[in-house]
């Protein structure tokens, strides 16, 4: 059952780069079944840090299709409460509580499928990505593949030795585009081009590589900002939405209805100026704060853009949906106010 | 009554009668995936095409995003024929009748005076009918239907079957498109093109570089394959005999003369690979739209084959008749062209169907059991077990 946490033991740990652990699990045959997973899914861990339960979604970095054990890679998060004790402390051996694969940004793919998969990531964004591309490659032989992945320099790339063994055994199928944004002057690694994966790095994949087959998707995967610059150029160039699917990286992206708030008074900051607003029950701040006439800042109202951000100072809330934030934002009080109903009757919330 | 003429599976109406070709054009043409031209047509953002398909006609635009779409080319209001691409970023479709706009996805954005002219219009119910549209092989197909699944529920089972060429690497040779109008049924241009017993024997003088008693061949589903070798005058020192420069390793020359249902012939050779579009027109008018891919290579490469192979080519294609025996300097069966030759027997045979003297006599067991199977694939699709 999704939802369950079942303790699975660590077989293996390896650093992939400086500041990025692979935790491979061992999941017991009678658990085979519920620890299934689909390309591009996440597992929740669950950890009791100094007292505090803690929880984080990271992505599965293996593909259910290569025959390789279930995994994720971590890569430390400055400050970042797990994906430092889960580099620093987790060993061979030891027992993590996790909640079986769940997550809706997935690549299904077809045997008889024909498509043109656009995978734009940075950073640790390409653990889903990876699963995703390496699943299609091998279960999907008429598809293929762009992938257009950012870093800071060559030593900082997640799976550079799989990926270039993907693009060596799959020439015709793979192309991989690395973005090197401070490029070492000693390196000799090739690179794609210098700078981000911003809306110039898009279109000139996308020129470069046109659509073959003509059934295209993208999937975006990188720090929040890289995921809306990406969205926006891709939509710029009138990609439908109905083709693009993004996660922040590590963040749940379930729409979870199941909790229904409270009523509460909140204080809320904005422009400098504070004022209390009365939310209704089931209503977000959004909303509420909208409906007493103030103006907030808000875009696409579906907890992906980010535009509706704001900090929690006081109090607590359930967000339906988080696609815009990282795991580290939320213990930082970040909140899209689009997705928040309160869960206590006092909030106190300010717009940045 | 007498009894119905058969060609061999089909009545002999299934190649004169308005009918037969009304029921084709509404159950086969209008129901498979079609070839709609080259990759190429439609390369860039904002470039379009309108092609006819059976009963549709389908309209082809490439997006900024690179990636085609397919409408089918009716205006939702009074359903004109009129669809084009406009505008500097080509982000909109407008049919220039009354300025009907639709965006790229198709969604009808712009009504003229839609506020008092048309109260109440729900202008999302009003989209343009999406068609399917992919690339395979370096061409463009369409399909009717707006979730026609994949391509390759089409073309997957006889891909295998087909050249080895990389298709997407060779390049249109310039100026070498032709299109013919030929006065026979189209299933008697079809017939021809996978007919191996003719090969020896109609195209003598012009087919022989090809080993045609090693040819492998049969239906792959409603597909066509056909494969044959090199012929061993031919084969020995072939880097100086093709008539252009090669295009496949040695290890895998040969050609793979394949008939993609319904009607699109491909010829794919050690020197060139090309397209053999059958279109049927009325019941005895087919237009055949050729078209030429060669290797991507500077044009000094193809002068330089083309005057060593001279000496080859211009001893070893000949007329079937020599001037002795032709009608006249035009006789086809003196033009030592493969092509002249084809058109010419499929026009004469059609002229014999009128005739209530004409039957068929006998049928190649082997070599004619093409004509067979393909007159029983249409058969199937026009009586619905397809």
């Amino acid at each position: 059952m999704h939802g369950d946490f079942h303790g699975l033991r660590v077989k293996e740990r390896r650093e992939e780069i400086k500041g990025a652990v692979t935790v491979v699990f061992e999941v017991p045959a009678h658990l085979a079944e519920v620890f299934a997973w689909r390309p591009g899914q996440h597992l929740t861990l669950r950890f009791t840090l100094k007292g505090e339960e803690v929880r984080r979604s990271y992505s599965i970095s293996t593909s259910p299709f290569s025959g390789d054990p279930l995994q994720i890679t971590v890569k430390r998060v400055e400050g970042g409460l797990l994906s430092n004790h889960i580099n620093d402390r987790v060993r061979v051996g030891n027992a993590i509580d996790v909640m079986p694969p769940f997550g809706t940004f997935r690549l299904d793919p077809g045997e008889r499928l024909r498509r043109t998969h656009y995978f734009f990531g940075a950073g640790s964004g390409i653990t889903p990505l990876v699963s995703m591309l390496q699943s299609m490659l091998i279960a999907e032989p008429y598809s293929v593949a762009h992938l257009v992945y950012g870093n800071r320099s060559a030593d900082t790339i997640l799976f550079k030795a799989r990926l270039e063994d993907l693009r060596a055994r799959y020439p015709e199928r793979l192309t991989v585009s690395h973005v090197l944004s401070r490029p070492s002057m000693w390196s000799s690694f090739s690179f794609w081009r210098r700078g981000l994966v911003d809306k110039a790095a898009v279109e000139a994949a996308i020129a470069e590589n046109p659509p073959y087959a003509q059934d295209t998707q993208y999937y975006i995967c990188g720090p929040g900002k890289m995921n809306q610059t990406v969205r926006d150029a891709l939509m710029g160039l009138d990609v439908p939405a109905s083709r693009l699917h993004m996660e922040s990286y590590g963040g749940a992206i379930d729409v979870d209805d199941t909790i229904a708030g409270v009523a509460a008074e909140a204080r809320i900051r904005l422009d400098g100026r504070t004022q209390t607003v009365t939310i209704p029950q089931g209503q977000t701040i959004l909303q509420a704060t909208r409906a007493a006439g103030l103006s907030p800042p808000f875009s696409c109202q579906s907890g992906v853009c980010g535009a509706c951000r704001a900090k929690l100072v006081d109090g607590s809330v359930h967000m339906r949906a988080r696609l815009a934030l990282e795991d580290e934002e939320i213990a930082d009080g970040a909140i899209l106010t689009c997705q928040s109903i309160a869960t206590t009757s006092a909030l106190s919330v300010a717009f940045e | 009554m007498p009894p119905q003429r058969r060609m061999h599976i089909l009545p002999v109406d299934a190649y004169v009668s308005q009918d037969w070709f009304d029921l084709e054009q509404e159950r086969i043409f209008s129901r498979v995936w079609r070839y709609a031209g080259f990759a190429e047509d439609v390369s860039e953002p904002g470039q379009y095409v309108s092609v006819q398909a059976g009963l549709n006609n389908i309209f082809v635009v490439m997006g900024r995003d690179r990636r085609l779409r397919a409408f089918h080319n009716i205006c939702r209001h009074r359903g004109t024929q009129l669809l084009r691409a406009v505008g500097k970023t080509q982000k909109a479709i407008t049919c220039p009748y009354h300025d009907w706009t639709y965006d790229l996805e198709g969604r009808l954005i712009s009504v003229p005076e839609e506020d008092s002219e048309f109260k109440g219009l729900d202008k999302s119910c009003l989209g343009l009918k999406p068609a399917s549209i992919d690339l395979w092989r370096g061409m463009i197909f369409v399909h009717p239907e707006a979730e026609a699944g994949s391509i390759m529920d089409w073309f997957g089972e006889v891909e295998p079957h087909l050249g080895p060429h990389k298709v997407e690497e060779l390049v249109e040779y310039p100026d070498s498109a032709t299109a013919h109008e030929i006065k026979a049924n189209w299933k008697i241009v079809v017939e021809n093109y996978i007919d191996h017993y003719h090969l020896a024997h109609l195209h003598a003088g012009t087919l022989s570089m090809y080993d045609h008693a090693r040819a492998e061949f049969g239906f792959v589903g409603p597909h066509f394959a056909f494969w044959e070798p090199l012929a061993p005058h031919y084969l020995e020192n072939v880097e100086e005999k093709a008539p252009q420069p090669l295009i496949l390793p040695m290890d895998q020359l040969g050609a793979s003369v394949p008939m993609l249902f319904p009607g699109l012939g491909l010829g794919e050779n050690e020197s060139s690979w090309s397209t053999f579009h059958i279109v049927p027109l009325a019941p005895d008018l087919t237009r055949v739209e050729i078209r030429n891919r060669v290797k991507n290579a500077p044009a000094r490469d193809f002068e330089r084959q083309q005057s060593r192979s001279h000496r080859f080519w211009s001893k070893h294609i000949t007329g079937k008749y020599g001037a002795g025996d032709a009608g006249s300097d035009a006789d086809p069966m003196a033009s030592g062209d493969f092509l002249a030759e084809d058109i010419y027997v499929c026009e004469q045979q059609q002229k014999s169907l009128q005739s209530p003297y004409f039957e068929i006599g006998a049928s190649a067991e082997r070599g004619e059991s093409p004509v067979r199977q393909h007159q029983q694939i249409v058969l199937d699709y026009v009586e619905g077990r397809r």
